[in-house]
């Protein structure tokens, strides 16, 4: 069997809300997502699927429990070392895709390879956009590309590191039906072929059927109020 | 791509507010560099006077730095005459006719009369004699040179000596005649005088004087001091020998007086000197009757002290300069003591004061900074949480920022640097017309403009801080 490259045990996540009350939006007994798996994760909207997004990604420290991130708990690490495993270990895919508006295709892939441990590599960054497509895309802004192009450009940025695993939350969300089948197919075939995990976190029952595993937040998670 | 790669593309996102931001930057570091070029230039020219091979000025009693500015930089008014009989003191035996050594001869290597009043156009017409150009330096030690002609003899009365900036400006030649004008550039006109040399550029006020043989000087109309009717009998008579023997009075020219020229009588009014012919080069015209001792001034005196027994210059100056001012004919003053006293009194207030408006101008331009830099903190929230999401450390997006303003204040500050300069490009003829230096796109002001970019780059830093910080404390989930 697979090395995971993610485990979740015991996760719990709070907020306090600012009538001081205490909302507990995650309580993930577990969770493992294999090398090269590729898994649909769905739940209705403020289930707390970004939560846990960026539980797993480092961006938030949980308040209990353990995330491991290629064999490395997170939780222990300082904010820091949390920065560089993610640069290094996880590739992510936004619903808006976040992409920098300053920023030529080409670009927002070096800048994602800048803040990991290797060198910014020009040749690969031009490689993983000739790979979706957009060799002769390179030189042009977001704001010069359209939905679906951008949407290449985000995927691309998100194996710019050589990931272990990429995060996508609700890549489909903002797209039109016509082009949400392409992202589907592009991140599905991308991640395939790199051999890089995949979790789609998606309220979209579609595009949740087209993955082998899928998982419901709702049962998942063991939190019982919804997150906001 | 590097941070500062990543700082300058966020900088052409917001290409319109980041150019405003460096341009505001650079019209107030525009400033600084030509108020410090400017000011450099004008303390140089007044601080060039150590080797202008003198170290004592004589003139009427009044204020010494009155004198200094009006002998040395031609500015100001001259304070009043002194009596030829007290110039005389200053000679030695042999240059003077009566065969007697002057009272202070003794203290004196070097004296030099000038005499001043007139004006060609705009700029001071100096009458002197030949020992000006013989034997005074530049300022900075260097014997006058010519860049075209020569320099004019004591015998050429109507030929003169232009400044390097007059003749430029004017477009004088050699053996092209000018004519003074009395007392101010409207004033009488003068006979004319014949141009025998061009100085070479000096980069000093001498730049800008018009120097004429003073034995024509004294022959225009009004620079005779008049005299009582019962000592004008006779008195041509009595001082034509002396007259002719001191025409060249420095001390250095003493001519015998096989070689004088010989005299023509000529009545001195101004009808017949409106007449006079110009001298050309190299010529020797009929020469006209110099005018009396009895009723000679001058203006000034410009000495070098003696050195006898090899004791400092300066020490007989300083004993020299109390002697005279003690008396009752005129003052004694230091130009070197009285320049740096205008320069410690008014020239450095003044340039502080400037320098504490202008720098206030790039502090508020640098204020600008932050303006901008928070006005676009909004945007700036999203791009800071997407690269933190990407895996950027808080230090990145807090050096990120702070690059960002380091940028525009440097590229503010060189596109100011070079506003500045070209400023003083611009106004240079207009500074080398009144302070008689030379100013140019490459003069500069290297302890201060060499200050500026640390300066900048701190204030830029200073004025980016609060918005580095807002971007270091960004929470990454609100924003994606």
């Amino acid at each position: 069997m697979a090395e995971p490259v993610i485990r979740l045990e015991n996760v719990r996540k709070s907020f306090v809300m600012p009538g001081g009350e205490r909302v507990e939006v995650l309580d993930v007994p577990g969770f493992l997502l294999q090398a090269g798996e590729q898994v649909a994760l769905s739940g209705a909207s403020g289930s707390g699927k970004s939560t846990l997004l960026h539980v797993i990604s480092g961006i938030m420290r949980p308040d209990a429990g353990l995330v491991e991130v290629a064999g490395v708990d997170i939780t222990r690490l300082p904010e820091g070392r949390r920065d560089r495993l993610r640069a290094d270990s996880l590739g992510l895919v936004f619903q808006q895709f976040n992409l920098l508006p300053g920023f030529t295709a080409l670009e927002n892939v070096l800048v994602a390879m800048s803040f990991a441990s290797g060198r910014p590599d020009r040749d690969r960054a031009a490689g993983l956009l000739e790979a979706v497509g957009l060799a002769q895309r390179l030189h042009h802004k977001p704001a010069e590309l359209s939905i679906g192009q951008q949407q290449r450009v985000a995927v691309a940025r998100a194996l710019a590191n050589q990931p272990r695993a990429v995060l996508a939350d609700e890549p489909t969300a903002s797209i039109d039906t016509a082009h949400k089948q392409q992202v589907v197919d592009l991140l599905k075939d991308t991640c395939g072929r790199a051999g890089v995990g995949l979790l789609v976190v998606t309220h979209d029952p579609d595009v949740a059927r087209q993955f082998g595993r899928q998982l419901s937040l709702e049962t998942f998670n063991r939190a019982g109020r919804q997150a906001v | 791509m590097s941070l500062l790669g990543i700082a300058w593309r966020n900088i052409r996102q917001r290409l319109l507010t980041s150019g405003l931001t460096a341009l505001s930057l650079a019209l107030g570091v525009a400033l600084v560099v030509a108020t410090l070029v400017i000011g450099g230039l004008v303390r140089d020219a007044f601080a060039s006077g150590r080797g202008l091979g003198y170290n004592l000025i004589v003139g009427a009693k009044g204020s010494p730095l009155q004198l200094v500015l009006n002998s040395v930089y031609l500015v100001s008014k001259p304070i009043e005459n002194i009596s030829w009989g007290f110039y005389q003191e200053f000679l030695p035996a042999e240059a003077r006719s009566d065969g007697m050594a002057g009272r202070y001869a003794g203290s004196v290597a070097k004296a030099v009369p000038i005499c001043m009043g007139d004006y060609f156009r705009s700029f001071r017409v100096v009458g002197t004699n030949a020992a000006y150009f013989d034997s005074l330096t530049m300022g900075d030690g260097r014997p006058f040179a010519f860049a075209a002609g020569r320099n004019f003899r004591d015998d050429e009365f109507f030929g003169g000596v232009l400044g390097s900036s007059v003749a430029a400006r004017l477009g004088l030649a050699v053996g092209d005649t000018f004519s003074p004008t009395h007392g101010a550039d409207d004033g009488l006109v003068h006979d004319p005088f014949t141009v025998i040399g061009v100085l070479a550029r000096t980069d000093t006020p001498v730049d800008r004087g018009v120097y004429v043989n003073m034995e024509g000087f004294y022959l225009q109309e009004g620079h005779a001091k008049p005299l009582p009717d019962d000592e004008r009998d006779g008195i041509d008579e009595a001082n034509d020998d002396e007259a002719g023997a001191e025409a060249g009075g420095a001390l250095e020219i003493s001519r015998p007086t096989a070689d004088r020229p010989p005299r023509l009588v000529r009545e001195i009014s101004s009808a017949t000197r409106a007449f006079a012919p110009a001298v050309p080069p190299d010529a020797n015209p009929p020469r006209p009757r110099p005018l009396p001792f009895a009723q000679r001034e001058v203006t000034a005196i410009l000495i070098e002290t003696a050195s006898p027994g090899g004791m400092p210059p300066e020490l007989l100056a300083m004993g020299l300069k109390t002697t005279i001012n003690e008396g009752r004919d005129g003052q004694a003053a230091e130009p070197v003591r009285e320049i740096r006293t205008l320069l410690d009194l008014f020239v450095r207030p003044l340039e502080l004061l400037l320098l504490l408006v202008t720098t206030l101008v790039v502090i508020v331009s640098a204020i600008g900074i932050l303006v901008s830099m928070v006005g676009s903190s909004l945007e700036r929230s999203r791009d800071v949480a997407v690269m933190r999401a990407l895996g950027a450390r808080r230090s990145h997006v807090l050096t990120t920022v702070l690059l960002e303003a380091i940028l525009l204040a440097v590229g503010g500050g060189l596109l100011g640097w070079l506003l500045g300069h070209a400023v003083v490009a611009a106004i240079g003829p207009l500074i080398t017309t009144n302070a008689g230096v030379s100013a140019g796109f490459f003069s500069s002001a290297p302890a201060g403009e060499a200050l500026l970019v640390p300066f900048l780059i701190v204030l830029a830093i200073l004025a980016a801080l609060l918005p580095a910080l807002a971007a270091y404390r960004t929470d990454v989930a609100k924003w994606l």
